[in-house]
């Protein structure tokens, strides 16, 4: 049988086996991860076709012009940005680092055809999110331009076409760094991220600077222009971004011929990309496999300078290897040793030893800092965006900024937090054995996660409420409302976490991904919209109502409404934020005393 | 069939393997030894193609794993010491999937599959998802995938750990039969035991050097040792130290 053919039926049979195993394990997984996607799609869609319509028929904005055009360039943009990285990491993993590699490397199967079928698995899993939340916002587009019915059968053609170049050019990095840099791969990632956010913060920076207090100075239509010019590179005609963005336009205003050259562009190119990808996997797959595993450097100097360290350690007596394992330990280690000084000593141990995962894994703070990173930008510009901060924009921002962070906390806990447990794997017998009761094991991550987490969100709501200027009373509003937060979504993300692990899956994507993590993200969602409506969400509305003169003026009842709203709404929010920490939590060490090791 | 002509491997600056060279014929039972690190699963990737030679060639059946290594890793199979099977596949799709990959025309393939699962026994669980496989049912399909397309060289690493008497008897029955009917067959192992029951020849890997290879009779007289093969084994990988003070 041919070589492409015999992946392709493996991978179909690897599909029908592990659906028809969720299926038989529980028929209410599938159904909610279906229904799930689907709340997601329709909320997508609804935002998405109110947010057209309002720009088409309110402010009168052309949708097939150049006001849309640069939003689906930067779309798309940004959709290739993430796609080269996302592919590019997930052909790493499995070309080079799953067990199914050696195996595979083993058999006489061609390194071109391994690359293929990695290729698509990684392409399909990093582009399926865009199917859930780009496919809603382009679907509405064409129905608020009341397109034709091919454009709704271009759009996956530009996507599929689309998708191929990103992910070729994610694997060509990945087989050349894994080749030229055998040693230094996070590092080159490192380089890379850094760049990349580098050139973000640049953009984002001269973007703030400029507006509004330059660009409304000027008229309106100067204004639009001026603003526009800073997106001029998502324009490039270069770009296969902006070629799909001015396809899907021009299907939108019937020119078919038109969007189908711009299709033929799109396949050509990711097609062409796809072979050069291809063709290196023939001379770099094998090699880079070697490479890694060895260790050796590309560079014959980067090795003397290895051997000439190595020399100097040893005529230095190695004296670092003589001192106590107390002394050796990083400071972040030490402190945060002592600044647990009221835990159980377990728990301090088994909190270090979390601590030490999480940090020696770039890949896992990497995200969260580059999140953070740019939120704080953000709010640390906010006042280059909002010249007077004070009044309804104060009141808004703040609170919008809250939301988004509160989000942020939702991702942190379920991306990170809930796979913890799983993570243990198959090590999970030492912790079984260690001498604790096993509830200390889940409070230790509850409270590696409660602190992270006040840090972090903390951190952030006070940036944009001192930015903001915001009085007292809602600064520390906001800051319990982030440490009810960080609290229950702490206790639904290790409490789950125990009572679905998943110690098969080493990878904590795949796991935050799996059926237990789309349930905790849910969970945490609902309760983040909870806890901001009863917690948050009454100190805005009643700062709003009394900031209408005249219905303060006739009748203070809102005002003192919302005070008492607030009362309640706090204590009700306490109330959740503890339910949500014990049951969750009591469920989870009820699980774990069950297991068996 | 399987030929080392002066391999050295070097991870960085550390020599993993050096100046190895075996030649082993077709219908050998050959058993490779060494302490933990002392280069034999290097070795044993060079062989499959996993990893290259910094220096030195290493062939299958007269092909050169660097420059024709699709066409050597067809004669060979390599079970290793964890072995990987698809978790979501049954035994059979899998022992089908092996069968395809190796080119085996259908009819070939329906034959071989149901051969290897009369010889394996396998009949029990072979419609079961191999994530529910115990360690000796894994083994016993690892086995019998790995020999589904008659290859010409089996190298296995590590074969008997976990596995219970029976096994390790069946698994002993299995290797020696496949060397008498023409397989070459390239056994890794710390079981001392077996490699002496079953080996015709021996070889010895010690940080990375070659100490040691021919048949027991050999290596006895090597080692001026006239016991079991731990004896011979203990004397001629004895740290230098040990030797020293002995000298």
């Amino acid at each position: 049988m041919n070589q492409a053919l015999l992946f392709q039926r493996l991978r179909v049979q690897l599909l029908r086996n592990s659906w028809h195993v969720m299926v038989r394990q529980s028929s209410m997984r599938p159904l909610t991860i279906l229904l799930c996607s689907l709340i997601v799609w329709v909320f997508v869609f609804t935002i998405s076709w109110g947010g057209f319509l309002f720009l088409h028929t309110e402010i009168g904005v052309p949708l097939t012009g150049e006001i849309v055009g640069i939003l689906l360039d930067l779309l798309f943009l940004s959709l290739a940005v993430l796609l080269i990285f996302s592919s590019g990491l997930i052909l790493y993993s499995s070309l080079f680092t799953s067990p199914e590699t050696a195996f595979l490397l083993s058999s006489p199967v061609a390194a071109d055809q391994v690359f293929a079928y990695k290729f698509q698995g990684a392409v399909a899993f990093s582009s399926w999110a865009f199917l859930l939340l780009g496919a809603p916002i382009l679907i509405a587009y064409g129905l608020v331009c009341e397109a034709g019915w091919y454009f709704y059968v271009l759009l996956p053609l530009f996507f599929l076409g689309f998708v191929l170049l990103p992910g070729s050019l994610g694997g060509l990095a990945a087989l050349l760094i894994v080749n030229y840099f055998p040693k230094r791969r996070k590092q080159v990632l490192g380089i890379c991220l850094a760049a990349l956010a580098l050139t973000l913060t640049v953009w984002i920076y001269r973007m703030t600077t400029a507006s509004p207090s330059e660009l409304w100075r000027d008229e309106m239509r100067e204004a639009v222009t001026r603003l526009l010019s800073y997106f001029q590179f998502t324009r490039n005609p270069l770009a296969p971004s902006h070629w799909v963005s001015l396809g899907l336009r021009r299907v939108v205003r019937g020119e078919v011929g038109v969007a189908l050259y711009y299709l033929a562009l799109v396949w050509s190119n990711g097609l062409f990309f796809y072979l050069i990808a291809a063709v290196a996997s023939t001379w770099l797959y094998r090699r880079g496999y070697n490479r890694m595993t060895t260790g050796s450097d590309f560079w014959a100097n980067g090795r003397r300078l290895l051997a000439a360290r190595d020399t100097v350690s040893q005529l230095a007596g190695s004296t670092r290897r003589q001192m106590p394992a107390v002394r050796r330990e990083f400071w972040m280690d030490r402190l945060l040793y002592g600044v647990l000084f009221f835990a159980h000593p377990c728990t301090r141990l088994l909190l270090i030893k979390d601590f030490r995962t999480f940090r020696r894994d770039p890949q896992q703070w990497g995200q969260i800092l580059a999140f953070c990173g740019l939120m704080l930008l953000y709010f640390l510009n906010i006042r280059r965006f909002v010249e007077d901060v004070s009044g309804p924009y104060q009141n808004s921002i703040s609170f919008l900024n809250l939301c988004a962070v509160a989000l942020l906390l939702c991702t942190y806990t379920g991306r990170f937090v809930y796979p913890m447990l799983s993570l243990e794997g198959s090590r999970f017998w030492i912790l079984g054995l260690l001498p604790f009761q096993r509830e200390q094991l889940l409070w230790g991550k509850f409270a590696f996660s409660l602190t992270g987490g006040c840090l972090i969100a903390g951190g952030l709501v006070l940036a944009s409420d001192l930015m903001l200027l915001m009085p007292i009373l809602p600064v520390l509003l906001h800051l319990l409302t982030v440490a009810v937060l960080a609290a229950g979504l702490s206790g639904l993300s290790v409490g789950l976490g125990a009572i679905m692990p998943n110690f098969r899956e080493n990878d904590p994507s795949k796991i935050a991904a799996g059926f237990g993590g789309t349930l905790n993200l849910v969970a945490g969602l609902l309760f983040l919209l909870l806890i901001l409506g009863l917690m948050a969400a009454p100190w805005h509305m009643g700062a709003y109502l009394a900031m209408i003169p005249l219905l303060s003026e006739i009748d203070p009842g809102p005002a003192l409404l919302s005070w008492g709203f607030l009362g309640t709404g706090v204590v009700l929010g306490l109330f959740a934020g503890i339910a949500c920490v014990i049951l969750p939590l009591r469920a989870g060490v009820r699980a774990l005393r069950e297991m068996e090791f | 069939m399987i030929k080392l002509d002066h391999v050295t491997k070097k991870y960085g600056t550390k020599t993993a393997v050096q100046d190895v060279s075996l030649d082993i014929a077709a219908g050998e039972l050959f058993a490779f030894l060494g302490p933990n690190g002392a280069g034999k699963t290097t070795t044993i990737k060079m062989m499959c193609g996993l990893l290259f030679p910094t220096s030195g060639t290493v062939s299958i059946g007269g092909h050169d794993l660097c420059r024709d290594g699709d066409r050597a890793r067809q004669l060979l199979s390599y079970v290793p010491d964890q072995p990987f099977l698809y978790e979501k596949l049954t035994g059979r799709e899998f022992l089908q999937f092996i069968a395809d990959m190796y080119g085996l025309s259908r009819a070939q393939s329906a034959q071989r599959v149901a051969e290897m699962i009369e010889l394996f026994e396998l009949h029990e669980f072979i419609d079961d998802l191999t994530e529910r496989y115990s360690h000796g049912m894994r083994q016993r399909t690892v086995f019998a995938a790995a020999l589904v397309h008659e290859p010409r060289v089996l190298i296995v690493d590590e074969p008997t750990v976990g596995l219970d008497p029976h096994s390790v008897r069946r698994l002993k029955d299995l290797l020696r039969r496949q060397a008498d009917r023409g397989t070459t067959v390239f056994l890794s192992s710390h079981s001392l035991d077996v490699v002496e029951e079953l080996a015709d020849r021996i070889a010895i890997i010690e940080h990375g050097r070659l100490v040691a290879c021919g048949t027991l009779k050999a290596l006895r007289q090597q080692a001026a040792v006239d016991g079991p093969l731990e004896d011979v084994f203990l004397t001629l990988t004895r740290p230098l130290e040990d030797k020293v003070t002995k000298l």
